[in-house]
């Protein structure tokens, strides 16, 4: 056990290196593969969540964990039964048609995805039915629509309209440095988030 | 957390040209000019050592020789100490940078918002604050207690900011005996007189009046403490407009007689005791006839003094930081960067009044600590610069991310964001829904939260208990 609580902690030191050696070493001493995974991998990240909720992490090390965590669950991939990691929720995200910004995005799909979300990412300036394309394809849980630039507004107006109108089953959330719960809520969107983490916590409501 | 004693001289308002001609002009003002003297011993001690002296104007006339003979003998690096903790002390000198309180106030703006008169009670509480914010290296005492008679006041003023913070301490001095006590009392905590004078926690000011005069209490007050061989600052405030030229030139010039004629007189007192060229170059609002202290003018000038100061390789006592408005407010946040910020990139060394100080000086304020403390923080990180190495060149890790992607889950960025950016503890820097969420507090209100929360909770190393019996049976004055 001092072996899972040592790659714990590398996990969430992030240091992707030391979890790789860990996880190899814990298979080679027969340590089951589901405690590797539950006890290992996925409690570091329980652990991850609370301190950057609390600031003692930033979200560059938060990275560096999902990131540690990944490179460890790749290893005993091949040897997971079905139910071993579970998934919190499927996410198609995007940035709006005319909007080639994409930090903010990104961010959050990092996030989405160091919190055990899945996420399929379409990229930058996409039109309305590469959104309707990907949901039918996917069949996400939750649509996240982004938007940095003022003038690109009403393309997300029209995407979420457009979503609505296909009666999807899916959440469309929105965000962007334009965006706030006032327009979210105008447009018919299921939720906004002001930032990163606050997208985390608006995905796992949606889900619960 | 940036600790002091980060060096820079990033900014140079004066030519090497300047400062030799500012030297200069200094020179022939305190050879023909001199300076006034109103106590008989020192007049007597220069007229010993080669001064010219004219004893029916009580004037003192220094050549250039003795001037420099004096810069000669003079420390170029004074340590002031932390009390039992070394991580603090303060190495003054050169171009290294540190930022602490100023004094003295007579009114404090407390958590109510409302101003009332100083108690000795708010030495203690501003010292144990301070005690507890990274970014203020010092304790210059800031307040007077109002409502304690004159003769015990010295000894409460250091007693209560000695036994709430272990950072370096300096203060002025308000009554003459008050100098024997005060270093009675600290002597008792060192272990000896011959312990203090080795390891000097707290340090001591003596103004110079400007232009150009030595009041007798005063003169006595250095001449003892350079005579034990205590670190000591002169605190010259020439006052451009009023009491020095109107001219930043021409106030420099009397301003560096003014610092150099208090190195001096350590010297001739006691050759190599540690002393301070001391700088608090100011103007007067000609048009209100105000004293200003958190002008533009100042902070240009405050870092002019740090290059004369360095020229004559001088530890230096400066001013920054500081500010006329009457509450914390945009006017103290402009005023306080700029007065702080110039000063610190010509490598002022001891930038004090940089704390807590509203209203020219009249008023400090609980707030105003936090506030400065994240000022200071952001001060230091710019007298830290830029550091440039083939690690934070970064071309490998830009090559590696590539065009369209991003920097945020790099391992350099996890390594070095806590320490290559400044995060303020009372800025609003989320989106306006984060702040709304938060409550829409302003700085003040948030930097009154950061200070209620450090005076509840944090406890400095106190006067050892048997040391403390013995200072209060040496002083049943003290509160």
């Amino acid at each position: 056990m001092e072996l899972i609580l040592k790659l714990r902690e590398q996990v969430i030191e992030g240091e992707e290196e030391q979890v790789v050696e860990l996880v190899k070493e814990a298979l080679d001493r027969g340590i089951d593969v589901g405690t590797i995974v539950q006890d290992g991998l996925i409690e570091a990240m329980n652990i991850v969540g609370p301190k950057m909720a609390s600031g003692e992490l930033f979200i560059p090390e938060v990275l560096r964990c999902a990131e540690a965590m990944k490179e460890g669950l790749e290893i005993v991939k091949p040897m997971l039964k079905a139910g071993d990691v579970k998934s919190k929720g499927k996410v198609v995200i995007g940035t709006v048609k005319g909007d080639l910004h994409d930090i903010g995005k990104n961010l959050v799909a990092m996030m989405l995805e160091s919190s055990g979300f899945e996420v399929i990412d379409l990229g930058i300036s996409q039109p309305e039915e590469n959104f309707i394309r990907a949901v039918e394809e996917h069949n996400p849980d939750i649509v996240g629509v982004s938007a940095l630039l003022t003038t690109t507004l009403p393309a997300m107006r029209d995407t979420v309209k457009v979503l609505k109108e296909k009666g999807i089953s899916a959440k469309v959330i929105v965000g962007g440095a334009p965006v706030d719960e006032d327009f979210a809520r105008e447009i018919g969107a299921d939720g906004y988030a002001f930032d990163g983490a606050e997208a985390v916590l608006l995905a796992k409501k949606l889900m619960a | 957390m940036l600790k002091g004693g980060i060096e820079s001289n990033a900014l140079k308002f004066l030519t090497d040209e300047d400062i030799k001609k500012i030297h200069q002009a200094s020179m022939t003002v305190l050879a023909e000019a001199g300076v006034e003297i109103h106590e008989r011993a020192a007049l007597d001690l220069c007229a010993e050592k080669g001064a010219r002296v004219d004893y029916d104007r009580n004037r003192a006339c220094f050549n250039e020789d003795l001037v420099m003979q004096a810069v000669e003998t003079a420390p170029s690096t004074v340590t002031i100490y932390g009390r039992g903790d070394d991580s603090r002390n303060i190495t003054l000198g050169g171009t290294k940078v540190y930022m602490g309180t100023g004094g003295t106030a007579l009114n404090v703006i407390d958590f109510d918002r409302k101003r009332r008169k100083t108690t000795v009670e708010d030495i203690a509480k501003t010292a144990r604050l301070i005690n507890g914010l990274d970014n203020i290296h010092f304790f210059v005492i800031p307040c007077y207690p109002n409502e304690l008679d004159t003769e015990v006041v010295d000894v409460n003023r250091f007693y209560h900011s000695i036994n709430n913070t272990t950072k370096p301490i300096m203060g002025g001095l308000f009554t003459e005996d008050g100098v024997d006590r005060v270093i009675n009392m600290a002597a008792e905590i060192a272990g000896g007189l011959d312990k203090l004078v080795e390891r000097p926690f707290i340090s001591f000011i003596s103004s110079i009046l400007s232009p150009l005069k030595f009041d007798d209490v005063r003169t006595r007050m250095l001449m003892k403490i350079s005579k034990a061989g205590l670190p000591v600052a002169t605190s010259c405030a020439p006052l451009a407009g009023a009491t020095s030229p109107v001219t930043l030139a021409g106030t420099l010039v009397q301003l560096n007689a003014e610092a150099l004629s208090g190195v001096v007189l350590s010297q001739l007192v006691h050759p190599g005791a540690p002393i301070l060229y001391s700088a608090v170059p100011t103007i007067m609002d000609m048009q209100t006839m105000s004293f200003l202290f958190g002008s533009v003018e100042s902070g240009i000038m405050n870092a002019a003094a740090a290059q004369m100061a360095q020229f004559y390789k001088l530890p230096l006592y400066s001013t920054g930081g500081i500010s006329d408005s009457k509450q914390p407010d945009q006017q103290a946040g402009y005023e306080k960067v700029l007065t702080a910020l110039m000063p610190a990139l010509a490598g002022a060394n001891f930038i004090h009044e940089a704390a807590g100080q509203l209203d020219s000086g009249m008023t400090i304020s609980y707030a105003q600590y936090v506030i400065d403390n994240d000022i200071n923080g952001q001060v230091m990180r710019a007298v830290r610069g830029i550091e440039v190495d083939e690690y934070t060149l970064a071309a490998e890790v830009i090559t590696k991310v590539g065009p369209g992607g991003n920097f945020l889950a790099e391992k350099q960025t996890a390594k070095k964001m806590r320490t290559e950016f400044y995060y303020p503890k009372v800025s609003n820097r989320t989106n306006y829904a984060g702040w709304e969420q938060a409550g829409c507090k302003d700085t003040w209100t948030l930097a009154e939260e950061v200070a209620r929360q450090i005076l509840e909770n944090h406890t400095p190393d106190s006067i050892p208990e048997e040391i403390d019996k013995k200072i209060r049976e040496m002083e049943p004055g003290i509160k």
